[in-house]
């Protein structure tokens, strides 16, 4: 595990913190929502699971607009 | 003065002609139900008068001249509204207010008064998203009087609603009748006749008949005799209609209706011909053809 | 002029509700850090795959600052223009599907206003989104190969930002005379990757293409310098631009609304 230890923190830290955020809204918007375009609890697996384009991902196409 | 005058409207889509050439105009003040069956043309004409659907030809003049932007003075709500559903049913009649050129102030007061008027202040600051039917229809006819138009257009504003939310809103519309002049469409006599002064009846594309429902009554109304025997109408029907004053039959089951040209007349020849003959007669009744019947009458045709 | 700002306020507070303000910089902001982060760290993303097999020597020249800012730069101009077509291609096709036209263009609306708040209020969510990201992966190539002179960051910023207006408005343009988001979408990316492919291909033909513009920035933040032929592919952009707001203005007013 030495590639932990050669990372710098301090670097990648806003990249994570950006990408839990965007999570979270995603999700936040989710529960809101009246109705997704499909079932949402495929959505919510895009949302939590596909690394750093699945909130983006439902913001473009899961909301029924 | 009549707010808007229009002359050999037409209107065609690919190969059907949707409208057939209409003249009318609308006088202020006035309620006016633009009456017809499904497919008659009653959506397009008010899409038309809108300025949603330009006309093929003939021509939609408002008081206010051709030049000026007629938008001002008219408010439209269609069969089937639809909302920014985001939007909070205050924040929509506000954000319509304002574009319908209303200062912020007065398009707050307004939306209030509104959201009064029309019954839905609880809802005011719930999403439109979350309204059911009925409330969307009623923030519909808000949102197209929050400017004061001089004339209203409704497309349905009742079919879609339940008996209830149709009671509600027909009595909105009566209210409403005093402050602005109202076209609305329907395929309903009966809300028609409920609000309406003047009837415009559109049949295939085109103005069969206009006037106020006391004109189209007498113009139209025929008297009308009913008979009931205790058996075999039809036969006794049948001899009855041989009379001189009967214009047309008609036997429903065990019961005979008999348009007569002359009331007075009908009624002694009538009643002496049945006693002299000894017929069995169970039930007479005096009555007039109602404007349902000539609706009816016109669009079986 | 107070009409447009309502039209405007209103766009802007869609775009809040719908999380736009939030995920949109968000996303460019990945999009475009992640290139000088991995061009960095790529050494090491090999190592952890496995490393490279005994004996195999491959030589990864460490790439220079100007290289990984550029990286980024073309990210936003693929996934970045991806996501602005999608974003944008239903602002005045889908509210039309849905049928709310009906209810705003019979209120007194200037169709100039209507068009001008939807191109603005989108100009402006990008245009943010845009400067964000470029901005901090100008600040994380500084970081982790060498700070570029920030009047040189300036000048690429402004100079690529030109294309994105030019994508925004035909997107906008396309939008008043289509009623399907999807065609919207479909249509607007066909003619940037045809005007893409043919710009570069005969770039010598074709110098003066707004679609080399992001060439012509790459040239120079590697190199320092921009070719001589920036002058005419922006004039021809800034162009390209003005005719197309005007021609979208004028197809709206006299299309058919209902």
């Amino acid at each position: 595990m030495e590639i932990l230890e050669s990372i710098n923190w301090a670097i990648l830290a806003p990249i994570i913190v950006i990408q839990l955020i965007l999570m979270a809204v995603a999700i936040i918007d989710l529960i809101k929502i009246e109705k997704a375009n499909g079932p949402k609890w495929i959505w919510a697996l895009v949302i939590l699971f596909i690394n750093l384009l699945g909130p983006i991902i439902y913001f473009i196409f899961g909301r029924r607009s | 003065m009549p707010v808007v005058s229009i002359t050999g409207l037409k209107k065609r889509f690919k190969e059907q002609e949707v409208i057939k050439g209409l003249d009318f105009q609308l006088n202020e003040g006035k309620c006016i139900a633009l009456l017809g069956a499904n497919g008659a043309g009653k959506t397009t004409t008010l899409k038309m008068l809108a300025g949603l659907v330009k006309p093929d030809s003939g021509s939609i003049v408002y008081e206010g001249g051709e030049k000026a932007d007629f938008r001002r003075f008219i408010g439209y709500l269609p069969q089937f509204p639809v909302f920014y559903e985001w939007m909070t049913g205050r924040e929509f009649l506000e954000y319509a207010g304002q574009l319908a050129g209303l200062p912020k102030a007065e398009a707050k007061d307004r939306a209030k008064d509104l959201l009064e008027l029309t019954g839905i202040s609880e809802a005011k600051n719930r999403r439109i998203g979350k309204y059911s039917g009925g409330m969307k229809q009623r923030l519909g006819i808000a949102q197209a009087i929050i400017h004061r138009p001089r004339l209203v257009m409704l497309d349905e504003p009742v079919s879609a609603l339940d008996p209830f939310g149709r009671r509600e809103v027909l009595e909105l519309l009566n209210r409403l009748k005093k402050e602005t002049a109202i076209l609305f469409s329907t395929h309903i006599l009966n809300d028609a006749e409920e609000i309406c002064d003047e009837i415009l009846f559109l049949h295939g594309g085109e103005l069969i008949e206009s006037g106020t429902l006391a004109e189209l009554r007498t113009r139209h109304q025929q008297a009308k005799i009913d008979l009931v025997f205790k058996a075999n109408t039809a036969e006794y029907a049948e001899e009855i209609s041989l009379l001189p004053p009967v214009s047309s039959m008609e036997v429903n089951g065990d019961s005979a209706s008999f348009l007569v040209n002359d009331i007075e007349k009908a009624r002694k020849i009538f009643l002496t011909e049945i006693a002299q003959r000894k017929w069995p007669l169970v039930k007479f009744e005096i009555s007039r053809t109602s404007l349902e019947d000539v609706f009816m009458k016109v669009v079986k045709k | 002029m107070k009409q447009l700002v309502t039209l405007f306020k209103k766009e802007m507070l869609e775009m809040a509700r719908n999380f736009k303000w939030i995920w949109v910089p968000l996303t460019f902001v990945l999009i475009a850090v992640k290139e000088p982060l991995v061009l960095y760290y790529l050494p090491q993303i090999i190592d952890s795959l496995g490393g490279l097999p005994e004996g195999a020597v491959i030589e990864l020249p460490v790439p220079s600052a100007g290289e990984a800012l550029a990286a980024s730069l073309s990210q936003f101009n693929t996934l970045g223009v991806l996501i602005i077509v999608l974003i944008t291609m239903g602002t005045i096709a889908g509210e039309r599907k849905s049928g709310v036209t009906e209810l705003i263009l019979v209120k007194p609306v200037s169709y100039a206003g209507f068009v001008t708040a939807k191109w603005s209020s989108s100009m402006m969510l990008i245009w943010f989104s845009y400067f964000l990201g470029y901005f901090l992966s100008w600040y994380y190539v500084g970081i982790l190969f060498e700070f570029i002179p920030f009047a040189d960051f300036l000048q690429s910023f402004f100079v690529y930002g030109i294309w994105l207006t030019l994508i925004i408005t035909i997107v906008i343009l396309l939008n008043t005379f289509i009623k399907s988001s999807g065609a919207v979408g479909f249509i607007s990316i066909g003619i940037i990757i045809i005007a893409t492919l043919l710009s570069t291909s005969l770039s010598h033909l074709l110098a003066w293409s707004p679609a080399l513009l992001s060439a012509y920035t790459n040239t120079f933040i590697i190199g320092g310098n921009f070719p001589d032929e920036l002058l005419p592919s922006i004039i021809v952009s800034v162009i390209a631009i003005m005719f197309s707001i005007l021609a979208s203005i004028a197809i709206f007013k006299r299309r058919e609304l209902a």
